[in-house]
Protein backbone atom coordinates (compact mmCIF):
# COMPACT_ATOMS: atom_id res chain seq x y z
CA UNK A 1 0.00 0.00 0.00
CA UNK A 2 1.41 3.60 -0.60
CA UNK A 3 0.04 5.50 2.23
CA UNK A 4 2.51 8.48 1.40
CA UNK A 5 0.90 8.39 -1.81
CA UNK A 6 -2.96 8.28 -0.71
CA UNK A 7 -2.35 10.54 1.81
CA UNK A 8 -0.85 12.83 -0.84
CA UNK A 9 -4.11 12.57 -2.76
CA UNK A 10 -5.96 13.56 0.21
CA UNK A 11 -4.13 16.51 0.79
CA UNK A 12 -4.51 17.73 -2.70
CA UNK A 13 -8.08 17.41 -2.42
CA UNK A 14 -8.38 19.69 0.61
CA UNK A 15 -5.92 22.00 -1.30
CA UNK A 16 -8.37 22.09 -4.17
CA UNK A 17 -11.48 22.60 -1.93
CA UNK A 18 -10.02 25.03 0.43
CA UNK A 19 -8.82 26.96 -2.48
CA UNK A 20 -12.10 27.95 -3.41
CA UNK A 21 -13.35 28.56 -0.45
CA UNK A 22 -16.06 30.81 -0.95
CA UNK A 23 -17.97 28.41 -3.32
CA UNK A 24 -17.26 24.97 -1.32
CA UNK A 25 -17.73 26.56 2.17
CA UNK A 26 -19.13 29.61 2.95
CA UNK A 27 -21.65 29.62 -0.04
CA UNK A 28 -23.08 26.14 1.67
CA UNK A 29 -22.69 27.66 5.37
CA UNK A 30 -24.50 30.98 4.35
CA UNK A 31 -27.63 29.59 2.56
CA UNK A 32 -27.87 27.44 5.46
CA UNK A 33 -28.09 30.32 7.61
CA UNK A 34 -30.43 31.68 5.63
CA UNK A 35 -32.82 28.63 5.66
CA UNK A 36 -32.66 27.90 9.35
CA UNK A 37 -32.91 31.72 10.01
CA UNK A 38 -36.40 32.15 7.15
CA UNK A 39 -37.77 28.64 7.51
CA UNK A 40 -36.27 27.66 10.92
CA UNK A 41 -36.99 31.03 13.04
CA UNK A 42 -39.20 32.96 11.24
CA UNK A 43 -41.88 31.07 9.24
CA UNK A 44 -41.13 28.00 11.85
CA UNK A 45 -42.37 30.16 14.98
CA UNK A 46 -46.04 30.28 13.06
CA UNK A 47 -46.17 26.47 12.88
CA UNK A 48 -47.37 24.12 15.41
CA UNK A 49 -44.55 21.62 16.90
CA UNK A 50 -43.77 18.25 14.36
CA UNK A 51 -43.39 15.03 16.15
CA UNK A 52 -43.45 17.29 19.83
CA UNK A 53 -41.06 19.38 18.60
CA UNK A 54 -40.00 22.82 17.40
CA UNK A 55 -40.29 23.20 13.74
CA UNK A 56 -36.41 24.71 13.58
CA UNK A 57 -35.58 21.41 15.35
CA UNK A 58 -37.24 19.49 12.83
CA UNK A 59 -36.02 21.26 9.98
CA UNK A 60 -32.38 21.16 11.34
CA UNK A 61 -31.36 17.75 10.18
CA UNK A 62 -33.05 17.96 6.45
CA UNK A 63 -30.89 21.27 6.11
CA UNK A 64 -27.61 19.59 7.35
CA UNK A 65 -28.09 16.36 5.56
CA UNK A 66 -28.91 18.01 2.18
CA UNK A 67 -25.13 19.97 2.94
CA UNK A 68 -23.43 16.78 3.60
CA UNK A 69 -24.67 15.15 0.41
CA UNK A 70 -23.96 18.63 -1.49
CA UNK A 71 -20.75 18.81 -0.15
CA UNK A 72 -19.53 15.12 -0.69
CA UNK A 73 -21.26 14.83 -4.22
CA UNK A 74 -19.75 18.35 -5.39
CA UNK A 75 -16.18 17.39 -4.42
CA UNK A 76 -15.89 13.85 -6.04
CA UNK A 77 -17.94 15.07 -9.21
CA UNK A 78 -16.42 18.25 -9.99
CA UNK A 79 -12.63 17.04 -8.67
CA UNK A 80 -12.92 13.90 -11.20
CA UNK A 81 -14.34 15.73 -13.74
CA UNK A 82 -11.61 18.24 -13.85
CA UNK A 83 -8.82 16.22 -13.77
CA UNK A 84 -10.06 14.35 -17.20
CA UNK A 85 -10.81 17.66 -18.51
CA UNK A 86 -7.71 19.28 -17.89
CA UNK A 87 -6.30 15.67 -18.45
CA UNK A 88 -3.98 15.94 -14.90
CA UNK A 89 -5.64 12.34 -14.40
CA UNK A 90 -2.58 11.27 -15.91
CA UNK A 91 -0.06 12.82 -12.99
CA UNK A 92 -2.08 9.83 -11.39
CA UNK A 93 -2.03 6.93 -13.86
CA UNK A 94 1.35 7.57 -14.14
CA UNK A 95 2.30 7.32 -10.42
CA UNK A 96 2.48 3.40 -8.62
CA UNK A 97 -1.54 3.97 -7.02
CA UNK A 98 -3.92 1.26 -7.11
CA UNK A 99 -7.40 2.20 -8.24
CA UNK A 100 -9.02 1.71 -4.88
CA UNK A 101 -5.83 4.24 -3.59
CA UNK A 102 -7.67 6.68 -6.06
CA UNK A 103 -11.31 5.92 -5.16
CA UNK A 104 -10.49 6.41 -1.39
CA UNK A 105 -8.44 9.39 -1.99
CA UNK A 106 -11.28 10.84 -3.53
CA UNK A 107 -13.75 9.74 -1.25
CA UNK A 108 -12.06 10.91 1.92
CA UNK A 109 -11.55 14.06 -0.12
CA UNK A 110 -15.27 14.08 -0.33
CA UNK A 111 -16.25 13.07 3.18
CA UNK A 112 -13.64 15.57 4.68
CA UNK A 113 -15.99 18.81 2.82
CA UNK A 114 -19.17 17.71 3.75
CA UNK A 115 -17.71 16.81 7.86
CA UNK A 116 -16.61 20.60 7.42
CA UNK A 117 -19.53 21.81 5.33
CA UNK A 118 -21.79 20.24 8.46
CA UNK A 119 -19.82 21.47 11.49
CA UNK A 120 -20.13 24.87 9.90
CA UNK A 121 -23.90 24.63 10.12
CA UNK A 122 -24.37 23.05 13.05
CA UNK A 123 -22.05 25.98 14.64
CA UNK A 124 -25.10 28.41 13.21
CA UNK A 125 -27.62 25.88 14.61
CA UNK A 126 -25.92 26.05 17.93
CA UNK A 127 -26.37 30.08 18.00
CA UNK A 128 -30.15 29.42 16.75
CA UNK A 129 -30.10 26.99 20.02
CA UNK A 130 -31.65 23.90 17.39
CA UNK A 131 -28.35 21.97 17.67
CA UNK A 132 -28.95 18.71 19.66
CA UNK A 133 -27.59 14.94 19.51
CA UNK A 134 -30.67 12.36 20.86
CA UNK A 135 -28.16 9.27 19.70
CA UNK A 136 -24.84 10.55 18.78
CA UNK A 137 -23.21 7.29 17.53
CA UNK A 138 -25.92 7.40 14.87
CA UNK A 139 -25.39 10.95 14.03
CA UNK A 140 -21.99 9.74 13.36
CA UNK A 141 -23.35 6.88 11.24
CA UNK A 142 -25.82 8.62 9.41
CA UNK A 143 -23.80 11.60 8.73
CA UNK A 144 -20.31 9.28 7.58
CA UNK A 145 -22.31 6.74 5.35
CA UNK A 146 -24.23 8.80 3.49
CA UNK A 147 -21.30 11.48 2.57
CA UNK A 148 -19.41 8.32 1.42
CA UNK A 149 -22.32 7.26 -0.39
CA UNK A 150 -22.46 10.66 -1.99
CA UNK A 151 -18.96 10.77 -2.98
CA UNK A 152 -19.05 7.28 -4.73
CA UNK A 153 -22.00 8.97 -6.22
CA UNK A 154 -20.06 11.93 -7.50
CA UNK A 155 -17.08 9.67 -8.57
CA UNK A 156 -19.80 8.39 -11.23
CA UNK A 157 -21.06 11.20 -12.52
CA UNK A 158 -17.58 12.86 -12.62
CA UNK A 159 -16.32 9.19 -14.41
CA UNK A 160 -19.30 9.56 -16.84
CA UNK A 161 -20.05 13.31 -17.35
CA UNK A 162 -18.31 14.62 -21.03
CA UNK A 163 -19.24 18.02 -20.37
CA UNK A 164 -20.22 20.55 -17.30
CA UNK A 165 -23.68 20.76 -18.04
CA UNK A 166 -23.49 16.97 -17.60
CA UNK A 167 -21.98 17.15 -13.87
CA UNK A 168 -25.27 19.42 -12.46
CA UNK A 169 -27.80 17.24 -13.87
CA UNK A 170 -27.96 14.53 -10.83
CA UNK A 171 -28.37 17.65 -8.76
CA UNK A 172 -30.96 19.09 -10.60
CA UNK A 173 -33.16 16.61 -11.61
CA UNK A 174 -32.21 13.97 -9.02
CA UNK A 175 -30.81 15.35 -5.75
CA UNK A 176 -32.84 18.25 -5.00
CA UNK A 177 -36.10 17.06 -6.06
CA UNK A 178 -36.10 13.96 -4.13
CA UNK A 179 -34.64 16.00 -0.80
CA UNK A 180 -37.56 18.41 -0.88
CA UNK A 181 -40.02 15.47 -1.49
CA UNK A 182 -37.78 13.26 0.77
CA UNK A 183 -39.01 15.39 4.20
CA UNK A 184 -36.37 17.90 4.00
CA UNK A 185 -38.77 20.83 5.44
CA UNK A 186 -41.57 18.47 6.01
CA UNK A 187 -43.25 15.42 7.86
CA UNK A 188 -44.15 12.85 5.08
CA UNK A 189 -47.40 12.71 7.53
CA UNK A 190 -48.20 16.57 5.69
CA UNK A 191 -48.46 14.78 2.02
CA UNK A 192 -51.08 13.82 0.30
CA UNK A 193 -51.95 10.15 0.67
CA UNK A 194 -50.25 8.71 -2.66
CA UNK A 195 -47.07 10.43 -2.31
CA UNK A 196 -46.66 9.34 1.84
CA UNK A 197 -46.48 5.85 -0.19
CA UNK A 198 -44.50 6.82 -3.03
CA UNK A 199 -42.08 8.58 -0.06
CA UNK A 200 -40.91 5.14 0.88
CA UNK A 201 -39.37 4.07 -2.35
CA UNK A 202 -37.24 7.48 -2.40
CA UNK A 203 -33.60 6.54 -0.69
CA UNK A 204 -33.57 10.17 0.18
CA UNK A 205 -36.10 9.96 2.71
CA UNK A 206 -34.58 7.15 5.01
CA UNK A 207 -31.27 9.91 4.59
CA UNK A 208 -32.81 12.64 6.42
CA UNK A 209 -34.95 10.69 8.37
CA UNK A 210 -32.38 8.72 9.94
CA UNK A 211 -30.46 11.82 11.26
CA UNK A 212 -33.64 13.43 11.92
CA UNK A 213 -34.00 10.48 14.61
CA UNK A 214 -30.47 10.58 15.48
CA UNK A 215 -30.54 14.14 16.39
CA UNK A 216 -33.70 15.10 17.81
CA UNK A 217 -35.30 11.47 18.43
CA UNK A 218 -38.12 11.59 16.39
CA UNK A 219 -38.32 9.25 13.00
CA UNK A 220 -41.16 8.03 10.57
CA UNK A 221 -39.35 5.60 8.93
CA UNK A 222 -38.26 2.07 10.04
CA UNK A 223 -34.69 3.03 11.36
CA UNK A 224 -33.08 -0.83 10.16
CA UNK A 225 -34.76 -0.65 6.88
CA UNK A 226 -32.59 3.05 6.53
CA UNK A 227 -29.34 1.44 7.73
CA UNK A 228 -30.26 -1.50 5.06
CA UNK A 229 -30.83 1.15 2.17
CA UNK A 230 -27.17 2.76 2.91
CA UNK A 231 -25.59 -0.33 3.28
CA UNK A 232 -26.72 -1.86 0.20
CA UNK A 233 -26.01 1.11 -2.05
CA UNK A 234 -22.57 1.67 -1.01
CA UNK A 235 -21.93 -2.25 -1.56
CA UNK A 236 -23.25 -1.79 -4.88
CA UNK A 237 -21.56 1.76 -5.94
CA UNK A 238 -18.29 0.63 -4.31
CA UNK A 239 -18.37 -2.55 -6.43
CA UNK A 240 -19.59 -0.29 -9.68
CA UNK A 241 -16.82 2.01 -9.45
CA UNK A 242 -13.97 -0.26 -8.50
CA UNK A 243 -14.80 -2.02 -11.70
CA UNK A 244 -15.17 1.68 -13.87
CA UNK A 245 -11.48 2.38 -12.63
CA UNK A 246 -10.35 -1.12 -13.22
CA UNK A 247 -11.25 -1.24 -16.56
CA UNK A 248 -10.07 2.60 -16.74
CA UNK A 249 -14.04 3.43 -17.79
CA UNK A 250 -13.63 7.38 -19.24
CA UNK A 251 -9.55 7.46 -17.67
CA UNK A 252 -7.50 5.04 -19.60
CA UNK A 253 -7.01 5.53 -23.48
CA UNK B 1 21.83 -6.91 -17.76
CA UNK B 2 18.10 -5.98 -17.34
CA UNK B 3 16.77 -4.27 -19.72
CA UNK B 4 15.44 -0.28 -19.19
CA UNK B 5 12.68 -1.35 -21.14
CA UNK B 6 11.51 -4.54 -23.62
CA UNK B 7 8.48 -4.27 -25.71
CA UNK B 8 7.22 -7.49 -27.46
CA UNK B 9 4.42 -7.89 -29.79
CA UNK B 10 2.92 -4.45 -28.37
CA UNK B 11 -0.60 -3.92 -30.20
CA UNK B 12 -2.98 -1.06 -29.02
CA UNK B 13 -6.27 -0.53 -30.88
CA UNK B 14 -8.78 2.49 -30.54
CA UNK B 15 -12.23 0.50 -31.80
CA UNK B 16 -11.62 -0.83 -35.01
CA UNK B 17 -8.06 1.48 -35.70
CA UNK B 18 -4.86 0.14 -35.04
CA UNK B 19 -2.78 2.32 -33.47
CA UNK B 20 0.39 0.36 -32.42
CA UNK B 21 0.81 -3.04 -34.98
CA UNK B 22 2.66 -5.85 -32.83
CA UNK B 23 5.74 -4.12 -32.01
CA UNK B 24 9.09 -5.10 -30.58
CA UNK B 25 12.14 -3.09 -29.31
CA UNK B 26 14.19 -3.38 -26.26
CA UNK B 27 16.46 -0.29 -25.00
CA UNK B 28 19.33 -1.10 -22.50
CA UNK B 29 19.99 0.89 -19.61
CA UNK B 30 21.78 3.87 -20.56
CA UNK B 31 20.78 4.25 -23.67
CA UNK B 32 19.81 7.57 -24.93
CA UNK B 33 16.62 6.39 -27.39
CA UNK B 34 15.13 8.62 -30.38
CA UNK B 35 11.98 6.85 -31.04
CA UNK B 36 10.94 8.87 -34.37
CA UNK B 37 7.95 9.22 -36.03
CA UNK B 38 5.23 11.05 -38.11
CA UNK B 39 2.27 12.87 -36.39
CA UNK B 40 -0.20 9.85 -35.76
CA UNK B 41 2.08 7.18 -36.15
CA UNK B 42 2.16 5.31 -32.94
CA UNK B 43 4.53 7.22 -31.09
CA UNK B 44 2.49 8.72 -28.13
CA UNK B 45 0.40 5.85 -27.94
CA UNK B 46 3.31 3.26 -27.23
CA UNK B 47 4.78 6.00 -24.61
CA UNK B 48 1.40 5.90 -23.15
CA UNK B 49 0.84 2.48 -23.05
CA UNK B 50 4.48 2.53 -21.38
CA UNK B 51 3.09 4.32 -18.66
CA UNK B 52 0.06 3.09 -18.12
CA UNK B 53 -2.27 6.24 -19.69
CA UNK B 54 -3.24 3.74 -21.73
CA UNK B 55 -4.43 -0.02 -21.40
CA UNK B 56 -2.54 -2.10 -23.67
CA UNK B 57 -4.65 -4.13 -26.08
CA UNK B 58 -2.01 -6.90 -26.37
CA UNK B 59 1.86 -7.92 -25.89
CA UNK B 60 3.76 -6.81 -23.15
CA UNK B 61 6.14 -4.01 -21.93
CA UNK B 62 8.62 -4.35 -19.28
CA UNK B 63 10.53 -1.84 -17.14
CA UNK B 64 13.38 -2.60 -16.04
CA UNK B 65 12.26 -6.29 -15.52
CA UNK B 66 8.85 -5.49 -14.13
CA UNK B 67 5.74 -5.69 -16.29
CA UNK B 68 3.60 -3.07 -16.17
CA UNK B 69 0.45 -4.50 -15.95
CA UNK B 70 1.18 -7.02 -13.45
CA UNK B 71 3.82 -5.03 -11.49
CA UNK B 72 2.74 -1.78 -12.52
CA UNK B 73 3.98 -0.26 -8.90
CA UNK B 74 7.59 -1.26 -9.48
CA UNK B 75 7.29 -0.13 -13.14
CA UNK B 76 5.93 3.38 -12.37
CA UNK B 77 8.48 4.30 -9.61
CA UNK B 78 11.43 3.47 -12.29
CA UNK B 79 10.09 5.62 -15.18
CA UNK B 80 9.77 9.73 -15.68
CA UNK B 81 6.92 11.33 -18.03
CA UNK B 82 7.52 14.67 -19.08
CA UNK B 83 4.34 14.77 -21.95
CA UNK B 84 3.99 16.56 -25.20
CA UNK B 85 0.84 18.05 -23.41
CA UNK B 86 0.32 20.13 -20.46
CA UNK B 87 -1.38 17.72 -18.13
CA UNK B 88 -1.57 19.79 -14.88
CA UNK B 89 -3.79 21.35 -13.03
CA UNK B 90 -3.08 25.11 -14.06
CA UNK B 91 -4.53 26.54 -10.76
CA UNK B 92 -1.77 24.60 -8.44
CA UNK B 93 1.84 26.64 -8.24
CA UNK B 94 4.69 25.24 -9.11
CA UNK B 95 6.27 23.76 -6.00
CA UNK B 96 2.58 22.23 -5.44
CA UNK B 97 2.90 20.48 -8.38
CA UNK B 98 6.34 18.77 -7.98
CA UNK B 99 5.15 18.43 -4.32
CA UNK B 100 2.52 16.33 -4.98
CA UNK B 101 4.01 14.06 -7.39
CA UNK B 102 6.51 13.52 -5.34
CA UNK B 103 4.16 12.32 -2.65
CA UNK B 104 2.33 10.19 -5.39
CA UNK B 105 5.63 8.27 -5.64
CA UNK B 106 6.49 7.97 -2.00
CA UNK B 107 8.51 9.82 -1.39
CA UNK B 108 8.50 11.35 2.78
CA UNK B 109 8.30 14.94 3.27
CA UNK B 110 11.91 16.05 3.93
CA UNK B 111 12.92 13.79 0.83
CA UNK B 112 10.75 15.66 -1.90
CA UNK B 113 11.83 18.96 0.20
CA UNK B 114 15.58 19.19 -1.08
CA UNK B 115 14.64 17.46 -4.03
CA UNK B 116 12.05 19.82 -5.56
CA UNK B 117 14.59 22.81 -4.25
CA UNK B 118 17.45 21.03 -6.12
CA UNK B 119 14.82 20.57 -9.35
CA UNK B 120 13.71 24.21 -8.91
CA UNK B 121 17.33 25.39 -9.08
CA UNK B 122 18.38 23.44 -11.87
CA UNK B 123 15.57 24.41 -13.75
CA UNK B 124 15.97 27.97 -13.14
CA UNK B 125 12.03 27.83 -11.73
CA UNK B 126 12.98 28.81 -7.93
CA UNK B 127 11.76 32.70 -8.45
CA UNK B 128 8.89 30.68 -10.27
CA UNK B 129 7.79 28.44 -7.73
CA UNK B 130 4.56 30.19 -5.67
CA UNK B 131 3.25 31.06 -8.97
CA UNK B 132 0.28 29.38 -10.63
CA UNK B 133 0.78 27.13 -13.55
CA UNK B 134 -1.40 29.00 -16.00
CA UNK B 135 0.58 32.35 -15.03
CA UNK B 136 3.96 30.85 -16.45
CA UNK B 137 5.29 31.47 -19.98
CA UNK B 138 5.51 28.73 -22.48
CA UNK B 139 9.14 27.79 -22.10
CA UNK B 140 8.61 27.87 -17.86
CA UNK B 141 5.69 25.52 -18.51
CA UNK B 142 8.00 22.95 -20.32
CA UNK B 143 10.50 23.78 -17.83
CA UNK B 144 8.28 22.05 -14.99
CA UNK B 145 6.99 19.29 -17.46
CA UNK B 146 10.71 18.53 -17.25
CA UNK B 147 11.24 18.80 -13.60
CA UNK B 148 7.94 16.45 -12.69
CA UNK B 149 9.22 14.13 -14.59
CA UNK B 150 12.11 13.94 -12.02
CA UNK B 151 11.03 14.70 -8.97
CA UNK B 152 11.32 10.80 -7.79
CA UNK B 153 14.66 10.63 -9.68
CA UNK B 154 13.71 7.86 -12.31
CA UNK B 155 16.62 5.68 -13.59
CA UNK B 156 14.23 5.78 -17.07
CA UNK B 157 13.17 9.20 -18.66
CA UNK B 158 10.46 9.72 -21.13
CA UNK B 159 10.41 12.68 -23.07
CA UNK B 160 7.63 13.22 -25.79
CA UNK B 161 8.68 16.31 -27.56
CA UNK B 162 10.50 17.76 -24.72
CA UNK B 163 12.08 21.33 -26.60
CA UNK B 164 8.97 21.20 -29.25
CA UNK B 165 7.80 25.34 -28.81
CA UNK B 166 10.74 26.72 -26.25
CA UNK B 167 13.24 29.53 -27.38
CA UNK B 168 16.95 28.46 -28.75
CA UNK B 169 18.73 29.20 -25.33
CA UNK B 170 16.01 26.77 -22.99
CA UNK B 171 17.12 24.48 -26.04
CA UNK B 172 20.61 24.43 -25.85
CA UNK B 173 20.41 24.50 -22.09
CA UNK B 174 18.06 21.49 -22.12
CA UNK B 175 20.37 19.37 -24.92
CA UNK B 176 23.30 20.06 -22.03
CA UNK B 177 21.25 18.77 -19.72
CA UNK B 178 19.96 15.52 -20.93
CA UNK B 179 23.52 14.45 -21.68
CA UNK B 180 24.58 15.21 -18.72
CA UNK B 181 22.07 13.21 -17.03
CA UNK B 182 22.66 10.36 -19.39
CA UNK B 183 26.40 10.79 -18.78
CA UNK B 184 25.19 9.76 -15.14
CA UNK B 185 23.51 6.80 -16.21
CA UNK B 186 19.88 7.86 -17.05
CA UNK B 187 18.08 6.04 -19.63
CA UNK B 188 16.41 8.46 -21.88
CA UNK B 189 13.76 7.96 -24.61
CA UNK B 190 13.57 11.11 -26.70
CA UNK B 191 10.54 12.06 -29.33
CA UNK B 192 11.09 14.76 -31.54
CA UNK B 193 10.46 16.26 -34.55
CA UNK B 194 13.76 18.14 -34.87
CA UNK B 195 15.90 15.69 -36.40
CA UNK B 196 18.81 17.48 -35.69
CA UNK B 197 18.38 17.15 -32.03
CA UNK B 198 18.10 13.50 -32.27
CA UNK B 199 21.22 12.91 -34.29
CA UNK B 200 22.60 15.08 -31.81
CA UNK B 201 21.36 13.58 -28.87
CA UNK B 202 21.01 9.44 -29.51
CA UNK B 203 23.00 6.75 -29.73
CA UNK B 204 19.99 5.06 -31.10
CA UNK B 205 17.43 5.60 -33.15
CA UNK B 206 14.07 3.66 -34.32
CA UNK B 207 11.23 4.90 -36.74
CA UNK B 208 7.54 4.18 -35.88
CA UNK B 209 5.28 4.76 -39.51
CA UNK B 210 1.74 3.55 -39.40
CA UNK B 211 2.43 1.46 -35.70
CA UNK B 212 5.52 -0.66 -37.12
CA UNK B 213 8.84 -0.26 -36.48
CA UNK B 214 10.23 0.72 -39.83
CA UNK B 215 13.67 1.04 -38.85
CA UNK B 216 15.91 0.14 -35.75
CA UNK B 217 19.81 1.00 -35.57
CA UNK B 218 22.68 2.81 -34.14
CA UNK B 219 22.29 6.54 -34.65
CA UNK B 220 25.75 6.55 -37.04
CA UNK B 221 24.25 4.15 -39.14
CA UNK B 222 21.18 6.47 -40.57
CA UNK B 223 24.57 8.76 -41.07
CA UNK B 224 26.23 6.81 -43.84
CA UNK B 225 27.73 8.19 -46.38
CA UNK B 226 27.31 11.60 -45.35
CA UNK B 227 23.71 11.34 -45.18
CA UNK B 228 21.84 13.64 -42.68
CA UNK B 229 19.05 11.43 -40.29
CA UNK B 230 16.16 13.74 -41.67
CA UNK B 231 17.14 12.29 -45.54
CA UNK B 232 17.59 8.86 -44.04
CA UNK B 233 14.16 9.06 -42.24
CA UNK B 234 12.48 11.10 -45.21
CA UNK B 235 13.24 7.95 -47.29
CA UNK B 236 12.14 5.38 -44.63
CA UNK B 237 9.18 6.60 -44.30
CA UNK B 238 8.67 7.48 -48.00
CA UNK B 239 9.41 3.97 -48.62
CA UNK B 240 7.07 2.41 -46.02
CA UNK B 241 4.04 4.71 -47.38
CA UNK B 242 4.55 3.11 -51.14
CA UNK B 243 5.28 -0.60 -49.54
CA UNK B 244 1.67 0.29 -48.34
CA UNK B 245 -0.05 1.94 -51.10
Amino acid sequence: MNIIGLWTFVRRELGRFSRVAVQTLITPWISALLYIFVFGRIVGSRIDNIGGVEYIDFVLPGILMMNIIMGAFMQTAFSLYFQRFARHIEEVLVAPLAYWEMIIGHIVGGVLRAIVVGMGIYVIAVLFSAASFAHVGLFIFYALSVAVLFSLIGLLIGLWAQSFEQLTILNTFIIMPLSFLGGMFNSVSMLPALLQKVVLFNPFFYFIDGIRYAMIGVHEASVSTGILVIMGSLLVLGGLLWHLFRVGYHIRV
Amino acid sequence: MVPALEIENLGKTYGSAVAVNGISFVIKPGEFFGFLGPNGAGKTTTIHCITGIARITSGSIRVYGHDVVKDYREARRHVGLAPQEFNVDIFSSVRDILDYVGGFYGMRKAERKERIEHLLEQFDLTEHAKKEFRMLSGGLKRRVMLARAMVHNPPFLILDEPTAGVDVELRHMLWDYLRELNKEGKTILLTSHYLEEVELLCNRVAIIHKGSIAAIDDTSAFLKDGKRLEHMYLEITKKTITAGI
